[in-house]
């Protein structure tokens, strides 16, 4: 029971960070690969901030995010200047050379990672405590998103993406609006760091090397890009499904790598029979985020 | 002060080595140059080439030349098959570059995971004993490794240069790179000329991965480092520079080497990632110095909708 | 008579290729200025050039006095560049009512912050673009297609909201990119009359067609262009007068 439970809390936390990656590069169209990175960004951050100045939990959290923030403000401005799809080779250097500064740090724990992590809930109940938190913060942070894109700001994001050129033409600054939404994604990745490094109470630089990103983007297109719960369903199913081969007994040099089998067959039959994901008929959601993944990198025609 | 002989023996080896890089930083600039996409899906094909090899050398016990052939041959049909029944298949759905990036990557992984299965995560190499004899030339070791990589790389190289400077494919692949769209005007087949590029590439990581192979150990996961050095190297060298970026793998190779002098060696990885990041911020475009002396070897970047399309009109 | 847009000695090249040349051109409000000329001349190029795709190599664009060609695309459209496409550019996965809402030149509804924190003043400012959006649909007669996706009008429609958009957008200069392109009937009426309609009302436009007959009807003035430069500047039965710029311009 414990087990499954453990699953739950973990299928909470990739959708808070699935549905996050689902606001940059489904609706933002802004194609990156660094979130695992801000995802450890956060996740490091409270993690050292638990253990060297004992700060509450919650504050802990918090400031993870606001390290995302910032250091995916700092990749956003530097990346965004060059036009096309630079952002994605960006964002990759920085997410492989962020992580490789902290499997060598010693404060960072080196390749070993953290552990003993203060335990912020203790009891019988500290699973389903957890369990509560987690599922009520990626409620919150779907139904954030939602309201985000559903709005007149959602509008402006989506015009954004359809045409840049166009949409500047009217007085927007394109750039702001693509800050704000990598910095807001991005943040929300690092909540969900911070709440991985309370509950786990051990973080190591294996959990977000950048194959993760992989594994994100595919929960999002699974279910369904630039729709507001395809990344749950994603999340939901990509998680469960190679678990549940856990119950099979089979020997741990075995079960790994049959594990990243059924992981890495399902993305690709996704990606070919189902290319626009589960969630939803051919809705307006979906076509946007169908156009965000198959527009090309071609700029302005004529 | 640092011994001359110790300074030229940390050249030399750190050069000889560097011919695993250049091979691989050739297969897949080359690829992002022609097909312009990132294909990571090379690192499995990297592990396909090694293993088979492997298999072929230690279990069925058939002579080297056999290996060699069985690996060109799988990682080159891997390569290719991966351009028919999945790039080009992304192609006509018109996909972005995310979907390329997830395909490449998790087929990659795919690839690595079914190898781990068969062989195990032991470090593997093609022989037993990976002892290369040593020749002593004006106080430097100079084993039959180095001479064999050196050679292969320069060799496999100008064979490239050569085959696109003066055969009619070659041509066509350049052709290509430059204007795929043109290029289908005058009658070149676009489809065609990513799956020459894709069995090129295929050779290249074959002979890569011998060279690799014979030298130290293998695991199914070694790929994925190999395949991110090739990306920083096309990075230094400029997109769609292909012979710049063999002259950054060197220079790479060399700077890592040379590092151990002044940094321990825990953080060369580090030094890597650090040129990494400078280019991506100062040199977006790669390395100017670079672009200079190797404009007549290969053609200029193809730019990625920049805004001077719109001077086209009216 | 306030001049609205003036442009002194621009010049842009892309390496051998000259797309302005010494282009001087000034637009009074109230007045409907024509460019014309062979497909390269540049015309494109300068409606660029004026709203700040394009950065000029010397040069300067001064509207209503103030100089703007240091000033960033969305910059110059704050001050007061309106401008449709050649390829209209519409926001394809979003309705026809959307694409105009997108378009005043500042919307609070479009700050994060206010979005959550000012959420009375957005939902207001929200009624007023939609009160607007309603008209300028009804004044070129698709206000039933309002909740459309774009994409699912016919071309000539399409244009329309192009236009409207720009109406939307709310500029003292009014920059109309081949309007008539591919448009006919109705949809052509309406456009004429329309674009007649915001000069009368003072905006300052410039149009590039190639339907010669839509510049006679709507500007009194004209200029046309080839390889980048200004050839002839006069009134439109002017330049069709001279036998050289028809050549020209029919490629004879």
């Amino acid at each position: 029971m414990e087990y499954i439970l453990t699953i739950v809390v973990l299928i909470a936390i990739f959708v808070i960070l699935s549905s996050s990656y689902n606001l940059v590069i489904g609706y933002g169209g802004l194609a990156t690969v660094a979130h695992p990175i801000f995802y450890a960004l956060g996740a490091y951050t409270s993690a050292l901030l638990g253990i060297h100045f004992g700060l509450p939990a919650a504050i802990c959290v918090l400031a993870g995010a606001l390290v995302a923030v910032v250091a995916s403000i700092l990749l956003a401005l530097s990346a965004l200047r060059v036009a096309g799809d630079y952002l994605l080779i960006a964002s990759l250097g920085f997410q492989l050379g962020l992580l490789q500064v902290i499997k060598n740090f010693e404060f960072t724990g080196g390749p070993g990672g953290i552990s003993a992590i203060p335990n912020t809930i203790t009891g019988p109940w500290r699973t389903p405590a957890y369990l509560l938190i987690c599922g009520g913060i990626a409620a919150l942070t779907v139904w954030l998103i939602a309201r985000i894109v559903h709005g007149p700001y959602g509008r402006a994001i989506t015009a954004m993406r359809d045409e840049e050129l166009a949409f500047s033409a009217l007085g927007r600054n394109a750039m702001t609006i693509k800050v704000v939404v990598f910095a807001i994604g991005c943040g929300i990745a690092g909540i969900a760091g911070g709440l991985y490094a309370f509950y786990f109470q051990y973080v190591s630089p294996d959990q977000f090397e950048v194959l993760h990103s992989a594994a994100m983007l595919t929960m999002v297109v699974l279910g369904g890009m630039g729709t507001t719960m395809g990344p749950v369903v994603g999340a939901v199913v990509l998680i469960a499904i190679p678990q549940a081969i856990t119950f099979l007994n089979l020997p741990p040099a075995v079960m790994a790598p049959m594990q990243g089998i059924i992981f890495t067959t399902l993305v690709m039959l996704f990606l070919f029979l189902r290319p626009a994901g589960l969630v939803g008929p051919l809705s307006r959601d979906r076509m946007a985020g169908r156009t965000a993944l198959e527009k090309s990198s071609g700029g302005v025609a004529e | 002060m640092t011994d001359p002989i110790v300074l030229l023996q940390i050249f030399w080896t750190g050069a000889a080595t560097s011919s695993i890089l250049v091979l691989l930083t050739v297969a897949f600039s080359l690829t992002q140059k022609v097909t312009g996409l990132w294909n990571f899906a090379q690192a499995g094909f990297m592990g396909i080439a090694f293993y088979a090899m492997f298999y072929v050398l230690n279990d069925l016990q058939m002579p080297l030349l056999v290996a060699l052939a069985a690996g060109a041959v799988c990682a080159a049909s891997a390569s290719v098959l991966t351009e028919v029944f999945g790039l080009d298949v992304l192609r006509a759905r018109k996909s972005g570059s995310l979907m390329f990036f997830i395909f490449t990557l998790i087929l990659a992984q795919f690839i690595i995971y079914v190898l781990t299965l068969l062989f195990g995560t032991e470090p593997q190499t093609l022989y037993k004993s990976i002892m290369s004899p040593v020749r002593i030339i004006g106080g430097i070791a100079i084993s039959n490794w180095d001479l064999q990589a050196v050679t292969t790389a320069v060799v496999m190289v100008t064979l490239l240069f050569l085959f696109l400077k003066a055969t009619k494919e070659g041509q066509f692949l350049v052709a290509v790179s430059d204007n795929a769209k043109l290029a289908e005007l005058y009658g070149i087949s676009a489809k065609r000329t990513y799956r020459v590029t894709a069995a090129i590439a295929g050779l290249f990581i074959c002979a890569a991965m011998y060279l690799s192979g014979t030298r130290g150990g293998v695991t199914p996961n070694s790929p994925f480092e190999l395949v991110l050095a090739a990306t920083i190297a096309t990075l230094l060298g400029g997109m769609g520079r292909v012979f710049a970026g063999a002259l950054a793998a060197v220079v790479l190779a060399l700077i890592q080497s040379f590092s151990v002098l002044v940094i321990s060696s825990r953080w060369q990885n580090l030094l890597l990632y650090g040129f990494l990041f400078v280019t991506i911020t100062l040199f977006p475009r790669g390395i100017t110095l670079a672009r200079l002396k190797f404009k007549a070897a290969a053609s200029p970047p193809v730019s990625v909708g920049k805004p001077a399309d719109v001077t086209q009109a009216s | 008579m306030t001049v609205v847009l003036r442009v002194h000695k621009l010049r842009k090249a892309f390496g051998g290729i000259v797309v302005a040349d010494d282009v001087n051109i000034e637009i009074a409000k109230g007045e409907i200025l024509g460019l014309i000329g062979p497909n390269g001349a540049g015309k494109t190029s300068l409606f660029n050039l004026v709203s700040g795709v394009l950065k000029p190599d010397t040069g300067h664009i001064y509207l209503n006095g103030v100089r703007i060609d240091g000033l960033p695309l969305y910059r110059r459209a704050r001050s007061g560049i309106a401008r449709t496409w050649q390829n209209m550019m519409l926001f394809t996965t979003m309705t026809v009512m959307e694409n105009l809402l997108i378009a005043p030149r500042s919307y609070p509804g479009e700050s994060i912050f206010k979005v959550t924190l000012a959420r009375d003043r957005v939902r207001r400012a929200e009624r007023e673009a939609r009160l607007r959006a309603t008209q300028i649909l009804d004044r070129v007669g698709l206000a039933h297609a309002a909740d459309a996706m774009v994409t699912d009008l016919p071309f000539g429609h399409q244009k329309l909201i192009g236009l409207s958009r720009a109406l939307m957008n709310d500029g003292e200069l009014l920059l109309l990119d081949e309007p008539m392109a591919g448009v006919e009937g109705a949809a052509y009426e309406t456009m004429q009359r329309v674009v007649r309609q915001e000069a009368d009302a003072g905006r300052a436009v410039c149009v590039v067609e190639h339907n010669v007959s839509f510049i006679k009807d709507l500007c009194t003035r004209a200029v046309f262009m080839s390889n980048g430069r200004i050839l002839q500047a006069g009134t439109v039965d002017e330049l069709l007068a001279s036998k050289a710029l028809t050549d020209l311009y029919f490629g004879v």
